[in-house]
């Protein structure tokens, strides 16, 4: 039997449910990584991860032989992100102040030092960012994730979201619009 | 000067756009646009936290919390029902389909002309039905004939229109025969025409001394037995066919 993701998929489709079990090591963590960066929460992302991977199982007997496994299990992870995020939507009771998870707020801007002045505009601007982030629609959202952190094209965010890519890029413009205007009263007080 | 849009600056940020070196050179020469790009490229400076790592063998167990209600594929079935499978099968019958269909429309057109042409040896059978049952008539017609003349009275009409019906076929024939090279065929026919002209054209109300006459001059005694002996040689040749085959033959139809 070969290694490959082919091979392994008609492997699986032959009956051997452990071949799965490959696939799953081989691709788990950038699941893990995108449904991440998605919801910013690690426990949704460990869920999707999960999910992702229990869809991709019940629907590979669907899977094009020719398409490529990452790209088709990349586009149910985000299907099932976004799935998460309208729910918690939904569930929108809890406000965003107490979602905001501390434990990452490190930022990544780049300054030497590390005083408490800077700390705490840090925390502003992460806290800031997240509230953006929550303003999003989930097509903005996904839209912004997928082309600001994961690099993908305006095509492939199109496809992940089944819409036009004239659609998906005013999602990332309308994204990044409200991230502007929520980031910038900091510039300028800075 | 116009500047630049929102939509076009963060297009060119993410490397998009089709006039790159176009924003490229209005950035530099333009501080208003030059001060917005900063503000867009600041912002999307600021990035999410990076996802935690994850600890080694972290896919190995994703795969030991799902694989537990998975079940394996049923591989024979799949197999044989799959939807791809269903598709190819029933296209290969329909092109089987379509070629039995095909192949039996050109062997049915290949002998249709065939059947036109007749062959010299098929050619020959119909003639020899055709002939056999013109004998088989004219034997009637003689045997008929004899009767009248032993009776006494007139001759029935109808013999005498019968004869008129079989003359131009005999005659027909006899050339045909001739043709065919059977002299013995040929000389019976011509012996059968004589007896036919002499019915035919004879008054309309023949007497038995009349019919006797016939007889006397014309032998048809011989005749009827020459005719017999000639059925019996053509109903020998010709070959076993069904009732239903045999198409009627039209008067003054070339053989």
């Amino acid at each position: 039997m070969g290694n490959s993701d082919q091979a392994l998929i008609r492997a699986v489709l032959a009956g051997n449910k452990d071949a799965y079990g490959v696939l799953v090591e081989r691709h788990g963590e950038s699941m893990f990584r995108v449904a991440f960066r998605i919801t910013e929460n690690e426990a949704d992302a460990q869920e999707i991860a999960q999910e992702t991977f229990l869809r991709g199982y019940r629907s590979l007997a669907e899977f094009d032989a020719r398409a490529d496994f990452r790209t088709w299990i990349y586009r149910i992870a985000v299907n099932c992100a976004l799935q998460l995020l309208k729910k918690r939507k939904c569930e929108a009771a809890v406000p965003i102040s107490e979602e905001f998870d501390e434990e990452h707020a490190g930022i990544q801007l780049a300054d030497g030092g590390a005083g408490p002045e800077r700390l705490l505009l840090d925390r502003e601007i992460e806290h800031r960012r997240h509230a953006a982030m929550e303003k999003m629609t989930e097509d903005e959202r996904l839209a912004f994730v997928l082309r600001h952190l994961e690099g993908r094209s305006t095509e492939e965010i199109a496809a992940a979201l089944d819409v036009t890519p004239n659609t998906a890029k005013q999602s990332v413009f309308r994204a990044v619009q409200k991230m502007r205007r929520s980031l910038a009263p900091l510039w300028v007080k800075s | 000067m116009s500047h630049l849009t929102d939509e076009q600056l963060i297009e060119h940020y993410f490397c998009e756009g089709a006039n790159r070196v176009v924003v490229e050179t209005h950035l530099r020469i333009c501080s208003r646009c030059e001060q917005v790009y900063e503000e867009i490229s600041n912002v999307l400076a600021v990035r999410a936290p990076e996802p935690p790592a994850r600890e080694p063998g972290y896919g190995r167990r994703l795969w030991q919390s799902i694989h537990a209600p998975l079940r394996p594929y049923p591989t024979a079935k799949r197999r044989y029902f799959s939807w791809p499978r269903l598709v190819l099968a029933s296209a290969c019958l329909a092109g089987l389909a379509a070629a039995f269909l095909f192949g039996a429309l050109w062997q049915r057109s290949r002998i249709r002309p065939s059947a036109a042409a007749i062959s010299p040896q098929g050619k020959e059978r119909v003639v020899l039905l055709i002939l056999n049952d013109h004998l088989d008539r004219s034997e009637r017609l003689l045997v008929e004939l004899n009767h009248a003349g032993a009776e006494p009275g007139s001759l029935d009409a109808s013999l005498q229109s019968e004869a008129r019906q079989l003359l131009p076929d005999n005659r027909i024939y006899r050339q045909a025969v001739s043709a065919n090279h059977d002299p013995i065929m040929s000389a019976a026919l011509d012996h059968l025409e004589r007896v036919l002209l002499e019915v035919a054209n004879s008054p309309d109300k023949l007497n038995s001394a009349d019919i006797a006459r016939i007889e006397r001059e014309m032998n048809t005694d011989s005749l009827l037995f020459q005719i017999r002996v000639l059925r019996a040689r053509t109903s020998r040749q010709e070959p076993q066919v069904e009732p239903s085959q045999i198409k009627p033959f039209r008067k003054g139809s070339s053989i």
